[in-house]
């Protein structure tokens, strides 16, 4: 517990502390995973997307992480494409969603199972 | 080469983890929500502690708020996972946008931190709310809370989150096994070669240091776009020079006694007020129009993050840039041609579908938005 306190005392407040690349890629796994297990477990296909872009801010806090550990910042510009493709998946895939749903009036994704072929 | 976290500690917290999420994932009657995600924290916190206990023990802690905003946004994503009404998933979502552009924020990455608020909370989650609510079957008035079973029941929520966390596992090996790690590489953008490529920021840094006030001539941008590449060499030798004019010498005299507008020159460190002002006298007739003279750039001119980001996207991928703006013109006309898409009704659907019409808001639900 006195460890515990003393560590945070020490700890440096604000951006300007040493940078530990390991801390970063550790959340980004973690919301990774989470994300692969929102989208294996949910059956609505909202919220299955919904966990996609989980995946995708994951991949941007690691893009986000390294840049600032290599100090270049392609990694930001990368994740502005993520942006972008989360944007359009969002919009084409929402619109997809509202399509399917007008046909069944349900948004189970096992209900589609016919469209595996 | 040493490892950041026990591995056995490790694997078995992982292992608490991943027990905590699959208990919190909605079941059908018996629902340890609570329970799961005390012993999801549990995993989570006890990984997040031994890393900040090796952090702290290596002196390269990261902040405190990392640990706050790790936590918040970690936390929040469970919730989307688990929250069995779609509307708090969305809004759970938010909150790890949130916490995420938080930790960009401590990255030092201010630029995307607030694109990703205005982007993903701002525009792309309100489009996913209002989608929630119009893909929504309208509950009758006898059963308000009920909701969709495929929302309740998860499926295969045991094999799913093994399989998650045995990603998770190998993802983060590096924690296990250890890593490389110094202090970061020196970056391949110096600050004051980019600040080469931008008079006008170079401009108002000397503005803002008050240098044109102290009887300098303020040079046009011509002039100063025919000094500025000479500025970049001279810069990236760590020189910061930049030539001006001096427009009334006796002004220049007088702030010379100012130290923050004397360290603006590169030689004041090295000579006296008055030797200064000798070579002041000693440039004059040297030049055309009147006299130059070197000058450093202030200290608090320097590449800001959007600066940096601005150079990145617009001089190195300019292709990728208009290859994004084609992405969106493509997914901007495919969603308005889905959602023009009509469905071919029968007759006896369409008589249906003006009687609901007709009834008013209280008519039978679903069926027309």
């Amino acid at each position: 517990m006195e460890a515990m306190l003393t560590m945070l005392a020490a700890t440096p407040v604000g951006p300007m502390g040493p940078m530990t690349l390991y801390h970063y890629l550790f959340v980004s796994a973690a919301l990774f995973a989470i994300g692969v297990i929102g989208f294996l477990t949910r059956r609505n296909m909202i919220i299955m997307f919904l966990c996609t872009e989980m995946m995708f801010q994951a991949a941007g806090l690691a893009l986000i992480a390294f840049s600032r550990f290599y100090l270049n910042q392609t990694g930001e510009v990368f994740v502005i494409f993520v942006l972008t493709i989360a944007a359009a998946e969002a919009a084409l895939a929402l619109a997809l969603v509202v399509l399917l749903f007008r046909r069944k009036e349900t948004l189970d994704a096992a209900e589609w199972r016919q469209l595996a072929g | 080469m040493q490892a950041l976290v026990n591995p056995v500690w490790f694997y078995i917290l992982l292992a608490v983890g991943g027990l905590g999420v699959a208990l919190a994932l909605p079941r059908p009657k018996v629902n340890p929500q609570l329970l799961g995600a005390l012993i999801a924290a549990i995993g989570f916190g006890g990984i997040f502690l031994a890393l900040g206990i090796k952090a702290y023990q290596n002196e390269q802690a990261p902040p405190v708020f990392f640990y706050i905003f790790a936590l918040i946004g970690l936390g929040s994503a469970l919730r989307v996972i688990t929250h069995p009404r779609p509307v708090y998933a969305a809004l759970y979502f938010i909150l790890t946008i949130l916490s995420s552009s938080a930790l960009y924020l401590l990255l030092q990455a201010e630029f995307m931190a607030f694109a990703l608020i205005i982007i993903y909370a701002g525009a792309i989650l309100i489009t996913y709310l209002f989608v929630i609510m119009l893909a929504t079957q309208a509950p009758s008035e006898d059963q308000l809370e009920a909701l969709s079973e495929y929302d309740r029941v998860s499926r295969e929520p045991v094999v799913a989150t093994a399989v998650g966390f045995i990603l998770l596992a190998v993802l983060s090996t590096m924690l296990a096994r250890g890593m490389n790690e110094g202090m970061p590489v020196k970056s391949d953008q110096n600050s004051d070669a980019l600040l080469a490529q931008m008079p006008k920021k170079v401009l108002r840094g000397l503005d803002e240091a008050g240098l044109f006030r102290s009887g300098f001539e303020r040079p046009s941008m011509d002039q100063l776009s025919e000094v500025i590449p000479d500025v970049g060499t001279r810069l990236n030798a760590q020189k910061r020079l930049v030539w001006l004019t001096v427009a009334d010498e006796a002004e220049v005299r007088k702030s010379l006694d100012d130290p923050t507008f004397a360290s603006l020159f590169v030689q004041r460190d090295a000579m006296e007020a008055e030797e200064f002002v000798d070579a002041v006298e000693a440039y004059k007739g040297q030049v055309k129009n009147g006299v130059t003279l070197p000058v450093s750039l202030p200290e608090r001119l320097v590449a800001s993050n959007i600066d940096r980001v601005g150079w990145a996207l617009i001089a190195q991928h300019p292709m990728a840039l208009e290859l994004a703006g084609v992405i969106l013109l493509m997914a901007m006309l495919g969603a308005v041609v889905l959602a023009r898409k009509q469905i071919e009704l029968s007759e006896a659907e369409k008589i249906e579908q003006s009687r609901t019409l007709a009834s008013g808001p209280n008519g039978p639900p679903g069926g027309t938005f």
